[in-house]
């Protein structure tokens, strides 16, 4: 188990136990809880991968175009391996007057990769989103599912180092 | 109910889309994503009409609209022929080039290079996934929203489920999709990208290839004939009637005790 794990980082192996788990036990397999049962998911690999997506088809009894209709249909899902740290920067209005497209090309240009994009070491994502609701505090990010308000660029190159250090 | 359409009253049934009490009662309204065999998904808004039920006016969808209580219908507006007309320009940037879309902007003025072309060969009128869905094997979906959203198998690779029906290729309004029979398969090919491989079946009598393999027990499932044995022909159509033609003609020989002359010689 720990071998797979550490090859997990890499190319997660879908786990045919755990997705098991998921359908049938959280969500008693329940065709109407196919979202929910993706998110579930894709908290787990911080990804939905394909073979996943298959099996959820073929359990379900959906058809896969229909989930993969979803799975492109949402922004909040991701076909591709996410990297170990997630950053969003949000760029609606406020933030966008408070300079968070500066920072979004900070980060951007300081790891060498495109908003939406992973480094090649799979630590960290960036990731833009059109507005989390939380105006007042502008700009915010969110770093690992937790909302910093008031964010600089200071701010995420701690993240940044924290990352890199994990 | 009372359906007043375009100044004429016209005959209506309770729950009717407006779309089905035009076509019934031989008013033109445009459409581009509808067909009657299909649910209607008010995809292209072109058959947009005016609609007064009660006091209110407003703008609403035909295809999809069912008619319940009195109502005014205006389909020919001066403001649903503007509507329409930029919306044929849009769809036109589109797709450059769609004989569709050039037949409607005849009939509506517009200006098929107002807008710089961006050929996507699509109209996003979605007919394709949905003919797909309620015929086909579940191949074709409409992925991503808003302006990214395209016509693509899942995960963009050769479909397993593909029963080679090519009604997508039928359904197309853009003929964006087209299918080809090579090397003794079918590929059908949206917007020149590969979507599914079939094989073709060899006829046992020529030896020529023939309707795609197919495993037509789920097909009749989706028609709603499950338990109906399937029909798997192994002769091609043109064998087929030329074996009837054949024993018809031996049947006839035999019941006029004529000897053939000939038979069976002529291909």
């Amino acid at each position: 188990m720990s071998e797979s794990e550490a090859i997990c980082c890499q190319e997660p192996e879908v786990d045919f136990v755990v997705l098991d788990r998921i359908i049938h036990e959280e969500f008693g397999g329940r065709r109407e809880k196919m979202i929910m049962m993706m998110q579930t998911i894709q908290r787990h690999y911080r990804y939905l991968p394909e073979p996943a997506l298959y099996y959820l088809a073929q359990v379900l009894g959906v058809p896969l175009t229909k989930i993969y209709e979803v799975a492109t249909f949402y922004a909040s899902f991701s076909l591709v391996p996410k990297g170990k740290h997630l950053l969003h920067v949000c760029t609606g209005t406020a933030c966008h007057l408070r300079g968070s497209g500066g920072m979004v090309r900070h980060v951007a240009a300081k790891l060498g990769i495109a908003p939406g994009g992973t480094t090649p070491d799979m630590k960290f994502t960036l990731e833009t989103v059109n507005c989390l609701g939380a105006c007042a505090v502008a700009p915010v990010v969110v770093y690992d599912d937790k909302y910093y308000p008031q964010a600089n660029v200071g701010k995420l190159n701690e993240f940044i180092e924290k990352a890199n250090a994990d | 109910m009372k359906i007043v359409m375009d100044g004429k009253e016209v005959a209506a049934e309770r729950g009717q889309t407006i779309v089905e009490v035009a076509r019934r009662n031989g008013v033109y309204i445009p459409t581009l994503c509808h067909v009657p065999a299909l649910e209607p998904a008010a995809m292209c808004r072109i058959c947009t009409v005016e609609l007064a039920e009660g006091r209110r006016s407003r703008l609403v969808t035909a295809c999809n609209y069912p008619l319940r209580s009195d109502a005014e219908i205006h389909t020919d507006t001066p403001l649903l022929r503007q509507n329409r007309k930029v919306l044929i320009e849009l769809l036109a940037s589109r797709c450059p080039g769609s004989e569709t879309l050039r037949e409607l902007a005849e009939r509506y003025g517009a200006d098929l290079n107002r807008f710089p072309a961006e050929d996507r060969q699509c109209i996003m009128c979605g007919l394709c996934a949905r003919v797909c869905e309620r015929v086909g094997g579940n191949v074709l979906a409409l992925c991503g929203r808003g302006v990214e959203i395209r016509v693509d198998t899942s995960f963009g690779r050769l479909s397993p489920t593909c029963i080679a029906c090519t009604a997508c290729v039928q359904i197309c309004p853009v003929n964006a999709i087209r299918f080809e029979d090579v090397d003794g398969e079918r590929r059908v090919i949206v917007r020149g990208k590969e979507a599914s491989r079939v094989p073709l079946r060899r006829c046992t009598s020529c030896g020529a290839r023939f309707g795609p393999v197919i495993d037509l027990v789920p097909v009749l499932e989706r028609a709603g004939e499950s338990g109906v044995p399937p029909f798997n022909a192994s002769v091609c159509p043109a064998c087929s009637r030329r074996n009837l033609a054949r024993r018809l003609a031996e049947r006839h020989f035999e019941q006029h005790a004529v000897e053939p002359r000939d038979a069976g010689e002529e291909s």
